[in-house]
């Protein structure tokens, strides 16, 4: 994991824009520049274009117009062999885990390293480490199902990290959990963020994102209409 | 291509195969079913071949003669024959043992030619074999061209015939086996579309980590290769058993008038066997290709 550089930018949106073929705008002609080391929520209503961001970002989607700069790379025209390898050095946590059921918490772990073909020996020494770091070593060998949402979205997020990622995106992270467990996950993602790990997260949860003080931007129909350095859910000057 | 990776694919594949029996046999019984067809017609085109290939050696052309010519000339007109090149043999063939080959060919009907013995209406011949038919023609031209022939008779058209009709079964074949290999490629995509349906999620999980594509498709690749040459085994097999069978019967029943036999086992069998397995493999490395690719869109 990379240390925190200062003010230089790791993710780059140049008037960035997205349609759907429903004619749906998502990005309106978006520019956002993200530093190394930042941890950033993305709030807005539901389809307000934060998830258009995150899977630009992943190059799930291609956008229409505009550019996107990761790191040093331009990754607008990224050819499709090379997706992949733009994928290894993001980590990715889901609102609904999206664990195999059929393996451990260590396989599922482990899984994330054999299928980018890491060495088997990285893997017996990084995959504990990371398990450690979440909180489940005692916990390696049991199945998703045996574990609460929270401790499940630990270990997603223990799969995300493993490669050692310099960006962790987070697409409603705690969208599944209850108060109690979101504040336990949301200590452990200021823990990564603390380590030098860039954090992305699009959420709703208006308590987190409140009591965390972090930088917030605020989308609405495919435009920024809030950046702030440390704000709430809700700007300042609005009705609550 | 890692001896790990490779060794994960294997792994992967076998697994997921066992996982899925039910499914897995069903897509190899729909493979069984299309490679049997495939093997039948194969095994009808060798045996054509086969049969057309013996009876195109067997044909004969018969020379038909002046009549009351001497023996010296005869002699000398075999001899004259013999010289012309794709001439096996000549035998030659005087009028009251024609008539007695007519008479038992034409066996308890023979009655009707009582009384044909006293002015025997049939001509000295010569029966002349080849070495290669498709000289046919230019032998009988260099026959007809000696002095006191009457008549060169050969199947002239039942050759040409035979060679069409070989023609056509074989085209006829090819095309509907190469119908069969699209089905199959249709089935075993259409099973491992079921795999691959049940392990999206896995798949789904494996591009967000960055996977490659080949990474992906490794595993149903090698379950693909599985069902085809699960398939292709036990329709080998089968078919095997079969033909041994069916061909000693037809051997020792002689079917009919005609001394039909089979191709020999072992010829039929090294190239049916090569044929199968290549196609089985083949359909399944494109079937799971096919299935896999709109899952790996991620």
């Amino acid at each position: 994991m990379k240390k925190t550089k200062g003010s230089e930018d790791l993710i780059q949106l140049v008037n960035v824009s997205k349609k759907f073929a429903n004619g749906h705008v998502a990005l309106n002609n978006v520019s956002l520049n993200i530093e190394n080391g930042e941890f950033v929520f993305l709030v807005g209503t539901s389809g307000a274009g934060k998830s258009t961001i995150i899977k630009l970002l992943m190059k799930e989607l291609e956008l229409d117009s505009g550019k996107l700069i990761i790191g040093e790379k331009d990754i607008t025209k990224l050819k499709r062999g090379q997706i992949p390898n733009l994928r290894r050095s993001m980590g990715v946590v889901f609102q609904d885990f999206r664990l195999l059921q059929d393996k451990t918490v260590y396989e599922n772990v482990a899984f994330a390293m054999e299928v980018v073909e890491a060495a088997p020996k990285d893997i017996r020494r990084q995959v504990p480490m990371v398990l450690g770091m979440v909180g489940l070593s005692k916990k390696s060998k049991q199945y998703p199902h045996q574990l609460s949402g929270g401790e499940q979205q630990r270990v997603s997020i223990a799969r995300a990290m493993v490669n050692g990622p310099s960006i962790l995106i987070a697409d409603e992270p705690t969208g599944n959990l209850d108060p109690e467990m979101s504040v336990e996950i949301m200590k452990l993602f200021n823990e990564i963020n603390q380590r030098g790990t860039t954090i992305l997260m699009a959420t709703h949860d208006l308590h987190i994102v409140d009591k965390m003080k972090k930088r917030v931007v605020e989308i609405n129909d495919g435009n920024i209409i809030r950046d702030e350095r440390r704000g709430g859910y809700f700007s300042e000057n609005q009705n609550r | 291509m890692k001896i790990r990776t490779a060794k994960f694919f294997v792994q992967e594949g076998f697994g997921s195969l066992r996982k899925n029996k039910t499914m897995s046999a069903a897509s190899i019984s729909s493979v069984i079913a299309a490679l049997l067809v495939i093997a039948i017609f194969f095994i009808i085109v060798m045996n054509v071949d086969y049969a057309a290939s013996k009876l195109e050696s067997q044909i004969e052309m018969k020379v038909y003669l002046h009549d009351n010519l001497s023996e010296a000339i005869v002699s000398s007109m075999s001899k004259e024959i013999k010289t012309i090149s794709g001439v096996k043999e000549v035998q030659f063939i005087p009028k009251a043992q024609a008539l007695k080959d007519l008479n038992s060919q034409w066996g308890e009907n023979s009655y009707l030619l009582e009384g044909l013995e006293g002015e025997n209406p049939l001509p000295d011949s010569f029966k002349v074999t080849l070495t290669d038919p498709s000289k046919a023609n230019s032998v009988a031209l260099a026959i007809s061209s000696i002095s006191n022939i009457e008549r060169v008779v050969y199947g002239k058209e039942e050759l040409e015939k035979l060679l069409k009709a070989t023609y056509i079964l074989r085209i006829s074949s090819l095309a509907i086996i190469t119908i069969l290999v699209f089905i199959s490629v249709f089935i075993i995509s259409n099973t491992i579309k079921l795999t691959v349906y049940a392990r999206r999620k896995e798949i789904n999980i494996m591009k967000y980590v960055g996977a490659t594509d080949w990474f992906v498709r490794g595993p149903f690749i090698v379950e693909g290769m599985l069902l085809g040459l699960l398939g292709s085994f036990i329709t080998s097999l089968a078919v095997g058993v079969g033909y041994y069978y069916s061909s000693n019967a037809i051997k020792n029943q002689m079917i009919g008038l005609l001394s039909v036999t089979l191709m020999p086992f072992g010829d039929v069998m090294s190239s049916l066997v090569l044929l199968l397995t290549t196609v089985g493999l083949m359909i399944g490395i494109i079937g799971s290709f096919l299935s896999v690719r709109k899952f790996i869109k991620v």
